[in-house]
Order: C-alpha cells, then sequence, then structure tokens
C-alpha cells in the first residue's frame, strides 16, 4: 500500500457519521437554554420598570383598596356560592345522567 | 413529495426565529464542522474527539447567535467552519498540544484494513505538527474534499495561499507515512 492509499484510507476512515441525532440533540438543547437565558435577560428590564411603577403608584392603591374591600368581600362570597353551586349541579347532571 | 430547501432557504427560516430550520442545518454540517475540528485539533484520541465535538457543538451556538451577521445565506458551512477554527485556534492556544500524543489508545483504536496502527499514530503526530493554516487547509479539502475556493473563502486565505497549503502540507503527510516528499 503506498503512503498516498494510506492517507486517503486514514482520512476516510476518520470520517464522521452524516447523521447524529444526539449531537443535535445536544446543540438544539444548548440553543434551548440561550435562548432560556436571553428571555430572562429580556424580563429584566420590564421587571425593573413594573417595581418602580408598582412602588409609584402604591399610595394610590391602597386607598382604592380601602375603599374596595367594604364593596368587594360580599361579591366575592356571592361568586363563591354561584360557583360552588355550579359545580355541584354539572357534577350531579353528568352522575345522573350516565345512570 | 417532500420539500429539499437550500441551505439559504433554512438560514432564511432561521433567522426568522425558527428552531426547526437551523437544527436542519446543524443535520446537515455537523459532519463538516466535527471532522474539521476533530483534525485540527490534532488527532483521534478519545479525548480529542470529546473535546472537537464539544468544541462543534460551541461553534453551532455561536453560529445561531451570529446568524444574522451572515452575508450569504447559502455559504453557511464555509461560514460555519470559519468560527470553528477560531474556536479550535482559541483552543489550541490554550492548551498547547504536542505532536506525540498519548499512545495508550493506540493498541485498541481501529484502523483500516492494511494499515498499521503506528500509521494513524504517524498522521496525527504530523497533521498535529502541521502550522495551524497549513492544517486547516489539508483537513478540509484533502481530507474532507472541499474545493480550494470553498476553503479559502472558510479560512479567509487567498486562493494561492490555499493550493501552496495543501501541497506543502499532503508532502509532509506522505513523508509521515513512509512515501517521498514530492510523491
Amino acid at each position: 500500500m503506498t503512503a498516498e492509499q494510506k492517507l486517503n484510507a486514514l482520512f476516510a476512515a476518520e470520517a464522521v457519521p452524516a447523521r447524529d441525532l444526539g449531537f443535535q440533540a445536544d446543540v438544539v438543547q444548548r440553543i434551548a437554554r440561550q435562548r432560556a437565558w436571553a428571555t430572562v435577560a429580556a424580563l429584566v428590564p420590564w421587571l425593573i420598570a413594573a417595581t418602580a411603577l408598582l412602588w409609584g403608584v402604591q399610595p394610590v392603591i391602597a386607598a382604592a383598596a380601602d375603599q374596595l374591600v367594604p364593596v368587594l368581600a360580599p361579591v366575592a362570597m356571592i361568586l363563591t356560592l354561584v360557583a360552588g353551586s355550579l359545580v355541584v349541579a354539572v357534577w350531579l347532571t353528568r352522575r345522573l345522567g350516565r345512570a | 413529495m417532500a420539500l429539499i430547501l437550500t441551505d439559504a432557504d433554512l438560514v432564511i427560516a432561521a433567522v426568522a426565529g425558527s428552531d426547526a430550520a437551523y437544527a436542519r442545518l446543524v443535520d446537515r454540517h455537523q459532519a463538516a464542522v466535527r471532522g474539521f475540528l476533530r483534525r485540527m485539533l490534532g488527532g483521534s484520541g478519545s479525548a480529542t474527539v470529546a473535546e472537537a465535538d464539544d468544541l462543534a457543538q460551541e461553534t453551532f451556538v455561536t453560529g445561531w447567535r451570529a446568524l444574522r451577521s451572515l452575508k450569504e445565506p447559502g455559504g453557511v458551512r464555509a461560514w460555519l467552519c470559519g468560527i470553528a477554527l477560531r474556536k479550535a485556534r482559541d483552543r489550541l492556544r490554550s492548551l498547547r498540544r504536542g505532536a506525540a500524543r498519548d499512545g495508550a489508545w493506540l493498541e485498541t483504536v481501529s484502523v483500516p484494513p492494511g494499515i498499521q496502527p503506528e500509521d494513524r499514530l504517524a498522521l496525527t503526530a504530523a497533521m498535529a505538527a502541521l502550522p495551524e493554516d497549513v492544517r486547516a487547509c489539508v483537513a478540509l479539502c484533502l481530507a474532507d474534499g472541499w474545493s480550494h475556493g470553498e476553503a479559502a473563502l472558510a479560512l479567509n486565505l487567498p486562493l494561492g495561499t490555499v493550493k501552496s497549503h495543501i501541497a506543502r502540507g499532503r508532502a509532509r503527510l506522505l513523508a509521515a507515512l513512509g512515501g517521498s516528499d514530492d510523491s
């Protein structure tokens, strides 16, 4: 075997498989991780802005909440009762419909 | 009938945000990039293969981040190998691997019929001893069958330089395998 043939044979033997799903999956995973970090980094300024905004309007919200609590408490109780009744009604309808 | 998309189509889709398109580009070009990096890092020992594959993954992630800067979407393979070359240079600078590799794997490594394991080691050592640009040209054109023009594009070298690097590198590899320098 000549040196030229040896060279060609060795290069051919070292060839990487044309498809490698494991490698591809690793790359996709790394990209997904990068994308996730980029998303988090992009959200940070918005988070800071939202925090500052809430901190700024906090006195207004607190004052409004004080006024709304007496109204909202009975409304929330009524809504809870209605939702509970609906759940029971639907459950009973299905149960009796099967029987 | 399945639609066969060109590299340019896939690049455009990937730039628009399609991870599936980029995954197809990885599928198409992983063999070229990994083969190139394995040869650039100078060996087929298991440690070098793992190192080269890790670097190839980094290359594709860097490529994904920089995809918008790709001027010619059709030349994505050469562009990726250009990124791989820069990463290989950085890694070689930090590792400074010598030509003499650990021979522990020599007895276990499989070689093509008619070739001695020592020939593989000689080739590995000769590749590692080549200057980086010469090794890159040899890895792309002699080992992976790239055209001289495409290698020149990937390595950012003049065409004439690529041709002379290949001639010089080939002569040295053949000499290492027992041939004459001018064969």
